[in-house]
Order: structure tokens, then C-alpha cells, then sequence
């Protein structure tokens, strides 16, 4: 064998070119924030709440599992699918707002919700096989499916109809190798919340086309408007929903990965396509969550109590007040639809009105530099010239933070 | 329209099963354990897989809990963390692991997984390429096959030498790479033959990566876990030879698999690895995957600061005591041989004589039979590489050791062949 000059190993340059990242734009947009701005950085950029008092978690979640750190029961290795206390917690907790009651057996321990995204979409990608995704949605989506090597097709969600799915879409795209379609509700990035009536024809349309639903339910509970949220489980018996939750945005704990699969299926179709025997396998060989985190859920999801969720609520609630009124005092933007659930709104950037700014990304380039605050370009979650706001700040801010876009406007508006 | 004239697009095909139900330890643990006689009062002795944690003279250092519990109520760790991990815990890592090494690590080095099972993840899907091929041990941990398999990556297997302390067969090594071969895995302290590579050994083997051009992944999770006369020497030692992507976690050292924390640490400091794109492949992958809890990343500074001399070496001493035991009770049965006595890590390889059983035709059945009659689990070779051996893990209580090899001796005798 002739001595190889060059080393063996390259980077496996398809990798590197997948996604734009929300958390790649985020870095472009800091790093154009002026140094010498005193004023402190607003950032509706990003959704991660966490940092701020208003929306601290409860004490009872860290204590839930300080205990179980401190018990010394669970330093060991979790089973594949989650320890069985958690899994019948998480069942019992979901089944709070259904008609009928899950099993333990239905659902799957993951880290944090970005893990169940990973098994979901590492599981459906087969060659040829191709899955619906929402525009514009959540960019994890897109990227996962990227590198697992599985064709994504976009249906449009409504703006002038409170951001409802485009069912006829949905039908023009959907073929025989369409495997599944997700929805996010409550929705990112729309802060919208389907009603029971569209979630049902959403569920025929699925079975019609012999296509699952996967129900991306991050935000469950954060339904603050009128609509209530209702879970997409309660359709399990019209066709297949795989749904997908954490505990990171109710308990506002992004950090701890701590998220679940759970299948609503009363006719075992996912059990007899095979689905959940895959599903298994691949936990078998990918990472868990920590044992003792698993451990903690049951205190966790017990001792919380309801204020807890009210106050957040309350708090979102006000958030939206503040981001509705003042993004309608501003010419250029235009919100079609006031949010009512999930922590983000999308808000239509009017380029005509502004002076010398080219697109969404050089808005918010700008933006960034000449009043340190962030918001996130639309391209990143599929609508050029559009801006997704994170309202789930603490209110003073949030309301310091739209009134320095006002400026910025003025700043810039067509003589 | 009817529910069964439904047609559902999504159907595994078939064939995928095999690819559906890799060799996994789980995997074949969980089938042992399910031949267990559920009428058995005796507890299960747990030979077939090494998470000594359930035993409390093998329970955490106290600092470590604490460290976790500090960062959770400072309440500073609830958000995301960065693609890469918290600085605060790489740079502790990278501090940690340097004080091995002749040179310092710069916490950019450092990349935090999910445990080490979720950097041998992203190290193969970094490294995965159309008709590329990985070197690996055998026998080895049947993991690296399993996520080889997933990216597409061709496994071409070296033999250890049970003769010679299990060292890696260089020969077979340079005979099995080609121009498509990438890297080559070592596990050391080794799993799972509990050898420990001397100084000497690991350069031949850097000496041999630059030679065929390839990378060493250096699966180092049982570090400093050895308690005979050869000491633990990490292979970053010998980076100017061959670029070394090091693989390990928190979890054998402070004996918590369950907490998931590892890392990939790049030991390149002529930057062939930046230069190659490899290190940029890592952070995609990485920015495509979940990550440890915010928390738990946040904890490691003060757990590896904080964490005493001895506790470390309590572990150790309870590990050389237990690997004595195993050693001279394993030398009493007849049909089970040992080439090389464990000086690290949680196992030993053991040759399984079955011509000397009667009715057992091989390592499987062997294991199969023991979980039901005397249950005890051990793990059968052939999962991991080499039939008609067994790998038994001795990082269990003493007292429980001994138990469970009374069990084997009894075993055997009730097998053995007549004379």
C-alpha cells in the first residue's frame, strides 16, 4: 500500500451545511450590538425565560430533585424507555386534560423536548419518505430532517385565518410516501391556539392521506387568550398521534431536558406499522435523561401547585397586552393575529415604509446596532420579511424594548 | 372510510429488524434477565454489566451531590446552555484532563456530551463518510458497532492478544487499513478486558496512526480506574505523533452513569483536526443533538475541584480488592480460564472451556442457564466479539462477589462432564 500523504479522516462536509440556526442568526445579531450602548440589551430574540424573576420556577421542582439526588437510588443507569415512575406520571398528568385515560406504556422518556424531535424524525426517515412541516415553524424541525436525510414539504399556516393550518395544502402535498405531518400547538412561532374544531379536521385530513399527526405540544398549557388548549391525543382514535412535551417552558426550566413522546392510537396502528418497535430500538441506543431527574418527576408534577401556573399565565398574558398595543403603534409592523398562547408572535415587516432597509435580516442587524435589542428575522422559521418577537420577558422591559423599535422606526420611515 | 381498509404510509420494511434490534448490553442483559426464575429467593448477582452505583460502599463522593444540588438551588442554570457546554465546565475539564498531559488543554478543546454513549455518537457521525472505514477493537464494547452502523461507517475488526495482556494486534492493524480508513478506537483501561496499555504500548500504537494516516479515538471512560502495576497513561500523551480525539465521562470515576455527563476533548495541538474540518463537523452534529442538563454541566467545576484524593482511591482499593477475588476464585473452576489478570477498569475476560461442560454448547447458553439457575448475569463474549468467552465485572460488594462466584463454582460442578 502506497504511504498516504494526507490524513485519512475529513469533515463529512454535508454536515456542515445544514441549518440556519436560530441559535447562529442569534450569535450574527449580538455580535452587531454596539459596545458602547449603556442601555442593557433586550432580547426578544430568544425564547428562554428562565432568566428572569417573574418567571423563576418553583421551588418545589429543584427540591423534587434535590431529594432524589440525595436519596442515592438513582446514580444508576435508567431503563431504555424511563423509569416507570415517571412514565406513569407523565401519563397520569397528560391524561388531566383528556376524555380518557393513557398508559405508562404509551410513553417514552426523552431529553427534553429537542430529543423527542430527534427519535421522532430519526425514526421516520426511510429513503423516499417525506414529511409535512409548518411555515413557518419551529427550524429544529427542518435541521433534524436534514441530517437524517428525510424530505421535508412546507404547508402554509394562516395568517389572515389565526395562523390555521392550510388543509387544502396539506392535500396537494401530501403522496403515498408522506409519513406524518406536524402541527405545533399551543404555536411557535405564531402564539396562536387551534380550536377543537380545526384539530379535528386537521386529524381527518391525517387519515385520509394514511399520514400521522405528530402534535408538537411544547407550550401545552400556556393557553392564556380565549381559546382553551386542547390536547391532539383526544383524536387518537381518528388516526395516530405521536405528541411531544417537556417540562421546559411550563416549569420554565429549559435547562434541565427533561421531555416525553407519548402515542395516542386507539386502533394500534403504530403499534402494527412497526412504529413503536423502532421507537424502542432506537432508545435502546441513544442517551437518556439523568436517572434522578426521571426521579423527580413525579414530585415535580404533585407538588406544583396551581398558582404557580396562574401567576405565569397572568404574566404572559400581560406580556401580550404590552407586545400587541405597542407593535400596532408602529407603522411598519403589522400583527394579524394577537397572541394567545406559547411565549412568541409573528409580526409582518412592511419594507415599503422604511429608508434604506433591505430585508428582515438587515432590519434586525440594525436594529441590534442602533438600539440593542434582538428580534429574530422571519427567514429562520420560514417567512422572508417577517419577525418572530419573544414576548416572554418580564413586562418593563418587553415595553422598554418596543418602544426602542419604535424609534428605531421613526428613525428610518420614507419621508 | 373504514378503519381496516386504512392504508397508513408509515411500514418498517422488512429486513429492518435486524437493523431495529442491534447487540446492545442492554439489549442481551434484558434478555438474561428475563430467563431469571421468578420463584428464586437468592437476590440476583449482577455480573453482566459494570454500574457498581446500587451498592453503597461504592456510593458517590458527597461533594459531587452536593455540587449538583448547589447549582439547582442557585437557580442560575435553568436556560439553555451553549452547543458546545458551559465554558465554566469545559475549562474545569480541560483543566482536569491537563494535569495528565504535557501540555494544556484549552477549554475549546472540550466538548460535553450526553455521557460518553452520546460522544461515540457524534464522533462516528462526524467522522462518517460514503465507503470510509473505522478500525475496532475485538473483542470491544458492541456500542461502536451498533452507532457505526447508524452513520454508514464500514467496521473492520483488529484482534486483542489475550496472550500478550490483551494489547492491540499492530499487524492486523496495519493489514485491515486501506486509503478509505479514518480512525482507530482503543479502550483504556480496557473494556472489556480490564488491561491497562503501559507507555511504550500506546506509542507504538500513535506511531502506527500516523503511519496510516488515520485518527485515534481514545475511549478513556474508565480513567485512572487501575489498581495493579501498570499505571494509567493518557493517550493525548501522545498527540504530536497522531492526532487523539478523547472520549470520557464523570461516570466510572464518581461511579454516576445515571447522571450523564461526558465529553469529547480534541488533543491536537498542531491542528490537524481544526485544519481537516473535523472539529467543525463535531459542532453540527452537536448543534442537532440535545444536550446535558444546564444544571448538571454547571455542577462539574465544583465537583471535580471539590471531590477528596480519597474517595478516588477508597474506589480504587475496593476495585484491586474485588479483582483479586474475582481472579483467584475464577482459577478454582476448571472449565474457565484467565489469560490475563484485570488491572483496570470493571472487567475481566475469561475463556469458557465447554468441552468440559456437559449439555452447554456455548457462552450463550452458558449465561442463558446460570441467569436461571443460580441467578447470576454474565455477560456471554460472543456479544462482544468473541464466542465462548464470558467478560465478568467485578465492581460489585465484595461480599456480593464472592457470593455470585460460589454460585459459578456450583454451577460448573453441576454441569461439568462426567469422567
Amino acid at each position: 500500500m502506497e504511504k498516504k500523504t494526507k490524513w485519512g479522516f475529513q469533515g463529512n462536509k454535508e454536515l456542515s451545511s445544514t441549518a440556519v440556526s436560530v441559535r447562529g442568526v442569534l450569535n450574527k445579531l449580538m455580535r452587531n450590538i454596539n459596545e458602547n450602548d449603556e442601555r442593557p440589551v433586550v432580547t426578544l430574540a430568544r425564547t428562554d425565560p428562565s432568566a428572569f424573576p417573574c418567571f423563576r420556577t418553583t421551588p418545589f421542582a429543584p427540591n423534587a430533585i434535590t431529594d432524589a439526588v440525595q436519596s442515592f437510588q438513582f446514580n444508576c443507569y435508567p431503563p431504555n424507555v424511563g423509569l416507570a415512575s415517571a412514565r406513569r406520571a407523565i401519563a397520569d398528568y397528560l391524561s388531566r386534560n383528556l376524555s380518557y385515560q393513557l398508559s405508562p406504556e404509551n410513553v417514552y422518556l426523552s431529553v427534553g423536548g429537542t430529543q423527542a424531535i430527534e427519535i421522532i424524525i430519526s425514526v421516520l426517515a426511510r429513503p423516499g419518505a417525506n414529511i409535512l412541516l409548518p411555515r413557518p415553524g419551529y427550524p429544529q424541525y427542518e435541521s433534524r430532517a436534514a441530517f437524517d436525510r428525510l424530505e421535508v414539504r412546507h404547508f402554509d399556516l394562516l395568517p389572515e385565518n389565526a395562523w390555521e393550518v392550510d388543509l387544502e395544502a396539506v392535500e396537494k402535498l401530501a403522496d403515498d410516501n408522506t409519513v406524518a405531518m406536524v402541527i405545533i400547538n399551543p404555536g411557535s412561532p405564531c402564539g396562536n391556539v387551534f380550536t377543537r374544531q380545526h384539530l379535528e379536521k386537521i386529524a381527518e385530513t391525517a387519515r385520509k392521506h394514511g399520514i400521522f399527526v405528530i402534535s408538537d405540544e411544547a407550550y401545552a398549557g400556556q393557553a392564556f387568550g380565549s381559546n382553551p388548549f386542547v390536547p391532539m391525543a383526544e383524536f387518537g382514535s381518528i388516526v395516530p398521534v405521536i405528541t411531544l412535551g417537556s417540562i421546559s417552558k411550563l416549569w420554565m426550566v429549559p435547562g434541565w431536558r427533561l421531555g416525553w413522546i407519548v402515542t395516542s392510537d386507539s386502533d394500534d396502528i403504530l403499534k402494527n406499522t412497526g412504529f413503536v418497535e423502532c421507537v424502542n430500538s432506537y432508545l435502546e441506543i441513544s442517551a437518556d435523561p439523568p436517572t434522578f431527574l426521571q426521579a423527580a418527576l413525579p414530585g415535580i408534577f404533585e407538588k406544583t401547585k396551581n398558582e404557580f401556573f396562574s401567576n405565569i399565565l397572568d404574566v404572559l398574558r400581560e406580556d401580550a397586552n404590552i407586545c400587541y398595543d405597542r407593535v400596532n403603534e408602529i407603522p411598519c409592523l403589522t400583527c394579524p393575529h394577537k397572541p394567545e398562547g406559547s411565549m412568541t408572535v409573528m409580526v409582518r415587516l412592511n419594507l415599503s415604509l422604511l429608508e434604506g432597509i433591505k430585508d428582515d435580516m438587515d432590519f434586525c442587524l440594525k436594529l441590534a446596532e442602533e438600539e440593542s435589542v434582538t428580534v429574530l428575522p422571519g427567514f429562520v422559521v420560514g417567512l422572508k420579511n417577517w419577525l418572530r418577537i419573544t414576548f416572554a420577558i418580564d413586562p418593563a422591559s418587553l415595553d422598554d424594548g418596543l418602544r426602542r423599535i419604535k424609534a428605531f422606526y421613526k428613525r428610518h420611515a420614507k419621508k | 372510510m373504514e378503519n381496516g381498509s386504512n392504508k397508513w404510509n408509515f411500514q418498517q420494511e422488512e429486513g429492518e429488524l435486524n437493523k431495529a434490534s442491534p447487540i446492545t448490553v442492554r439489549g442481551i442483559l434484558n434478555m438474561l434477565v428475563a430467563n431469571i426464575n421468578k420463584d428464586e429467593d437468592r437476590p440476583v448477582v449482577p455480573l453482566g454489566h459494570g454500574d457498581p452505583s446500587i451498592f453503597p460502599i461504592f456510593r458517590t463522593a458527597p461533594e459531587a451531590e452536593d455540587a449538583i444540588v448547589d447549582a439547582l438551588k442557585s437557580a442560575k442554570f435553568n436556560c439553555y446552555s451553549p452547543t458546545n457546554g458551559l465554558l465554566a465546565a469545559r475549562r474545569a475539564i480541560a483543566e482536569y484532563l491537563s494535569s495528565d498531559l504535557p501540555y494544556n488543554l484549552s477549554p475549546d478543546d472540550v466538548y460535553i456530551t450526553l455521557g460518553c454513549v452520546q460522544a461515540i455518537e457524534v464522533m462516528l457521525s462526524a467522522l462518517a463518510r460514503p465507503g470510509a472505514n473505522i478500525l475496532l477493537p475485538k473483542p470491544g464494547f458492541p456500542y461502536y458497532e451498533c452507532r457505526a452502523a447508524c452513520s454508514n461507517l464500514e467496521v473492520r475488526h483488529y484482534d486483542l492478544l489475550p496472550e500478550q495482556g490483551w494489547e492491540v494486534d499492530l499487524e492486523a492493524v496495519e493489514a485491515l487499513s486501506d486509503e478509505k480508513t479514518v480512525a482507530i478506537v482503543i479502550i483504556n483501561p480496557g473494556n472489556p478486558c480490564g488491561s491497562v496499555y503501559t507507555a511504550q504500548h500506546l506509542e507504538k500504537i500513535a506511531d502506527m496512526a500516523r503511519k496510516l494516516r488515520i485518527l485515534v479515538i481514545a475511549d478513556e471512560v474508565y480513567q485512572h480506574l487501575t489498581f495493579g502495576s501498570t499505571p494509567f497513561v493518557p493517550m493525548g500523551k501522545f498527540e504530536s505523533i497522531a492526532p487523539v480525539v478523547t472520549l470520557g465521562s464523570i461516570s466510572k470515576r464518581w461511579i454516576v452513569p445515571g447522571w450523564r455527563l461526558g465529553w469529547i476533548v480534541t488533543n491536537d495541538q498542531n491542528g490537524i483536526l481544526q485544519t481537516s474540518g473535523l472539529t467543525k463537523n463535531i459542532s453540527s452534529c452537536l448543534d442537532v443533538t440535545t444536550d446535558p442538563a444546564t444544571f448538571i454541566q454547571g455542577a462539574i467545576p465544583d465537583m471535580i475541584e471539590k471531590t477528596k484524593d480519597d474517595f478516588f482511591s477508597k474506589i480504587v482499593d475496593i476495585l484491586r480488592v474485588s479483582a483479586d477475588i474475582c481472579y483467584n476464585k475464577l482459577r478454582e473452576i476448571p472449565c474457565i480460564s484467565c489469560p490475563s489478570k484485570p488491572e483496570g477498569s470493571m472487567f475481566v475476560m475469561v475463556k469458557l472451556d465447554v468441552s468440559l461442560l456437559d449439555g452447554i454448547c456455548d457462552d450463550l447458553e452458558f449465561c442463558l442457564k446460570i441467569a436461571k439457575e443460580e441467578s447470576v448475569i454474565i455477560m456471554p463474549g460472543v456479544a462482544l466479539g468473541m464466542k465462548n468467552w464470558l467478560r465478568i465485572t467485578f465492581a460489585i460488594e465484595p461480599s456480593v462477589l464472592e457470593d455470585g462466584l460460589k454460585r459459578l463454582k456450583a454451577f460448573y460442578q453441576r454441569h461439568a462432564k462426567k469422567q
